[in-house]
């Protein structure tokens, strides 16, 4: 197919959407974005971000848009859900389905519920998030998503607003070569708290494609982990920009296990200063899996803090990225910031691309990254087997050591801990060929 | 003392560029300007066989096609390629044959530059190919050297005397249409060095050249290449100075190796061009393809690189590892100062068993220099075992500067192993305070820690280059502090 014709369904489907009533400011930034999305195509592997994905999966059907959330009963979300949820949303094919969600008892000033309810009701917080940037810098997907997003979940605290109980957000894809395109806000004022779980599965071959504003006020405190489990067949992407403000701390952790095309991308602004950053994940990857973690941190103010670290595990025919850089803007002097790249390589047929990038402008600063590459430890490997343990299960037990060593960097929350675990070991129960 | 207050008050290079001088001597330019003709006027005036012409031509063929690479963090003001001037030679004075028939003039430029061309090669041990401009001069050692079977002489007599050997390696480690800079070269090279050291031979002495661009608006197109048979060692210097100008020099050399079965060559660059003056005027461009090939079983090729000079630098010595057991290494120290732009690095390609690879590169950024270290480790799913080390520091002086550090790692093979670390960090208080508590001065200070800094590189090179890198560092960073 031209690269033409790839989009095309993607365009007929904008113009071929069902009239829903919609802010005029909304109806021009979907135009705007879908004239964008014309113009750039799906990126090439030219472009130096997209240089390690091989998009074809994607190219060679084409994913319109789910036309309503397709059948799910509660057993379909029972094996993702977090055990101390205090609040819940699901989303099926991008759409909200209120009776599988519980949405708890929520404090004066906080503001919890589906993108869609959000713009009939409380349109002024979303008007901000869907700004120009969206639809003019942005990458193709972004502005494909904002052209074409009908739901997602909007998470908005007031200042001062902690929320104590656990925010969780399921995504579930059902629907065959379709997508849900899905778009996420969420705003925390100053002094607030929040901890945020969210989960992509579903069954099936389609597509999802989130994106994802977040915006950390003073002061604030975001957890927000990503537990990436689609189907093997499916393709993910999910994009979050997310800008913090002084003294602000955000803790992301991304757990990627599924889909056959799965990437993630991190634009992260450190905007005030003192704000800091954990950026931390794991990504298993087997059979013809292609998994990306893409991260930009953008120091743009003083006495910055970032640490990233990020893990992957190829196997059979998969394919692990990392793209990670760092910048260090003139103004931001005192920034600390350290990047860590870990890939396991497993097997002759599976490949493992990383670059860690720092971008330096300053000059007081205290920046480092590292990035290895390798196989399992044979000593390691032969202390179990003197010990008497299978080969096999031996190989089982160092890469769960090697991918939950990373979830060990999640502090005070046994809980979130056990539950990452949890699916690491599920995910290896089910065996690589090699 | 703070760096950053001390580069807001950024003297300017005190001492000034020391080599900038211009020896007057008849120029036998080619028109300015670039097409076959100007292809076929430089085979001509050199004499070429007709198989050069045509490699050159067809070189020349595939550049009209390709565009200036636009990926490296550099900013580099558009070249008109059709303006400068793709030949110069001294005057010919019918191939001097001692030292004594040599041009007085061009003598005394090289006693300027301290280069042991006459007695003082014996005394300093170093066998010199001198090149001035495009022509080969004088040659000495040339006999010892040939009592060893060992070919050392300049690219053009090569293609004369030895047009076997050089066909059959030219163009193979880098073809002509490899890049945009080096189907510029292919097509329009100058002169350059050859050196063949046969299966056996250690080579007694280190062997070096020295470039120095001299006509104003010509571009140098050099061409090395170097191949170790089968055992063979070799050490290779190439050290370049060049007069000061206002204009911006073009370079694009290509620079080949060949190391056969267990055969080591080691390849040291003191680069001391113009870098320009400290508002960022003039200056050379530096846009060099160099690489080697292992192309046997423990063959070893080291790149050893003191860059100094150049107002942009584009320059990535690579290895690529094909025999079994073959090593290559990289050591860099890179300096950029005032409005200096580098990007270098280095690309091992693994692709034999048991390949090791090394990287080590030193980053230093002061004034409003940007420096940056791209770097590939690939792995390739035959390379069994392959192991890499990659390092990576930078060292900023001034808030103005920047160091940037881009290495591309893809592994195809889970028994490769590849590490790779990088720091970057300013010189820290602490250390100056301490050393000038002792009564250092601050540069005094700055350039002992630099030194320091870069110990691991600097200990690589052969003796002689070690001393000039150390004076090469202090005098590239005056100015940046105090």
């Amino acid at each position: 197919m031209s690269a033409l014709a790839e989009i095309q369904p993607y365009v007929e489907a904008f113009k071929a959407r069902p009239p829903v009533p919609e802010p005029s400011w909304l109806v021009q930034r979907r135009d705007g974005a879908i004239r964008r999305f014309s113009e750039l195509g799906w990126p090439t592997r030219k472009q130096e971000a997209w240089r390690f994905t091989d998009l074809r999966p994607l190219q060679k059907s084409s994913f319109p848009p789910a036309a309503a959330a397709g059948d799910a009963t509660e057993a379909d979300v029972a094996p993702w859900r977090y055990p101390n949820a205090a609040h819940r949303i699901v989303l099926v094919d991008g759409a909200f389905v209120p009776a599988l969600s519980a949405i708890g008892t929520l404090p004066k000033g906080a503001w919890l519920a589906s993108t869609s309810q959000t713009l009939h009701e409380r349109p002024e917080l979303l008007e901000p998030a869907l700004r120009e940037t969206d639809v003019l810098g942005g990458q193709a997907f972004v502005s494909l998503n904002a052209a074409l997003f009908a739901d997602g979940f909007v998470l908005a605290l007031e200042p001062g607003i902690a929320l104590d109980g656990a925010i969780e957000i399921v995504h579930l894809g059902r629907a065959a070569n379709r997508s849900a395109q899905l778009r996420n806000l969420i705003l925390l004022g100053p002094n607030s708290r929040a901890t945020l779980i969210e989960t992509y599965a579903g069954a099936g071959a389609y597509w999802t494609n989130a994106v994802g504003v977040v915006g950390i006020g003073i002061g604030a405190v975001l957890r927000h982990v990503k537990l990436q489990d689609e189907d093997e067949a499916a393709i993910h992407f999910g994009h979050n920009r997310i800008e913090l403000g002084r003294d602000a701390r955000y803790e992301n952790f991304t757990l990627s296990l599924g889909g056959r095309l799965a990437r993630t991308d991190i634009h992260l602004k450190l905007d005030g200063e003192g704000a800091a950053c954990g950026l931390y994940g794991a990504t298993l990857l087997r059979d013809e899996q292609e998994g990306t973690i893409a991260t930009v941190v953008d120091h743009a103010a003083p006495h910055g803090t970032t640490r990233e670290y990020f893990k992957s595990v190829a196997a059979d025919r998969a394919h692990g990225v990392f793209l990670g850089t760092i910048g260090v803007r003139p103004q931001a002097q005192k920034t600390d910031a350290n990047q860590l790249s870990k890939n396991l390589l497993l097997s002759r047929r599976a490949a493992i691309d990383t670059k860690p990038e720092l971008e330096i402008l300053a000059d007081d600063v205290k920046c480092s990254h590292g990035a290895t590459v390798g196989d399992l430890d044979e000593a390691a490997l032969f202390y179990l087997e003197s010990r008497g343990i299978p080969v096999a299960e031996a190989r089982r037990m160092l890469i769960e050591a090697f991918a939950t060593e990373v979830i060990e960097r999640i502090e005070d929350d046994a809980v979130l801990r056990a539950h990452l675990s949890r699916h690491v070991a599920r995910w290896l129960a089910a065996g690589i060929a090699r | 003392m703070t760096d950053t207050t001390a580069a807001r008050n950024l003297a300017p290079l005190r001492e000034g560029y020391k080599y900038g001088f211009v020896s007057d001597i008849e120029s036998e330019s080619a028109p300015p300007g670039l097409n076959e003709d100007t292809v076929r006027f430089i085979a001509a005036k050199k004499g070429e066989p007709q198989w050069l012409l045509d490699w050159r031509l067809e070189a020349f063929r595939k550049w009209q096609t390709m565009e200036s690479p636009h990926w490296a963090k550099l900013r580099i003001a558009p070249i008109d390629y059709q303006a400068a001037t793709y030949y110069s030679a001294p005057k010919r004075q019918n191939a001097p044959k001692s030292l004594d028939e040599v041009d007085p003039e061009l003598l005394k430029t090289y006693e300027k530059l301290g280069i042991p061309l006459n007695e003082r090669a014996a005394l300093a041990g170093v066998a010199v190919d001198a090149v001035f401009d495009s022509v080969s001069v004088a040659t000495t050692f040339k006999r010892t050297l040939a009592e060893l079977g060992i070919v050392f002489c300049s690219f053009g007599e090569a293609v004369r005397e030895h047009p076997e050997l050089v066909r059959k390696y030219l163009g193979t480690v880098v073809p002509q249409g490899d890049n945009f800079y080096a189907a510029l070269n292919s097509a329009v090279f100058s002169d350059g060095s050859f050196a063949y050291i046969p299966s056996g031979v250690r080579c007694p002495m280190e062997l070096s050249t020295y470039f120095r661009i001299n006509a104003a608006k010509s571009g140098q197109f050099e061409r090395t290449l170097i191949v170790a048979d089968k055992g063979a060692y070799v050490s290779y210097l190439e050290g370049c100075t060049a007069p000061q100008r206002d204009e911006n020099q073009l370079h694009a050399a290509v620079v080949e190796l060949i190391a056969l079965e267990g055969a080591e060559i080691k390849y040291s660059t003191v680069q001391n061009w113009y870098p320009g003056d400290a508002e960022g005027k003039g200056g050379i461009y530096n846009f060099v393809t160099k690489r080697g090939a292992c192309r046997g079983a423990r063959a070893k090729i080291s790149w050893t690189q003191v860059e100094t000079g150049s107002a942009i630098t584009w320059k990535y010595p690579s290895c690529i590892l094909e025999g079994d057991d073959s090593v290559g290494e990289f050591y860099s120290v890179a300096i950029t100062n005032n409005f200096q732009q580098a990007d270098t690095g280095t690309k091992m390609l693994h692709l034999g068993r048991n390949t090791r690879s090394t990287i080590i590169s030193k980053g230093i950024s002061a004034g409003r220099g940007q420096n940056t270290y791209r770097g590939l480790v690939r792995v390739q799913p035959k390379a069994e075992n392959a192991r890499n080390y990659t390092q990576c520091d930078s060292l900023l002086i001034g808030d103005k500067c920047g160091a940037h550090t881009v290495p591309y790692i893809e592994a195809r093979n889970p028994t490769a192993r590849i590490e790779h670390e990088a720091t970057t960090s300013k010189i820290s208080d602490d250390q100056m305070f301490y050393c000038q508590q002792r009564g250092l001065s601050k540069e005094d200070a700055l350039s002992l820690i630099v030194n320091g800094f870069c110990k691991e590189v600097l200990k690589e090179l052969p003796m002689e280059f070690a001393v000039e890198a150390q004076k090469l560092l202090a005098v590239s960073l005056e100015g940046s502090v105090g």
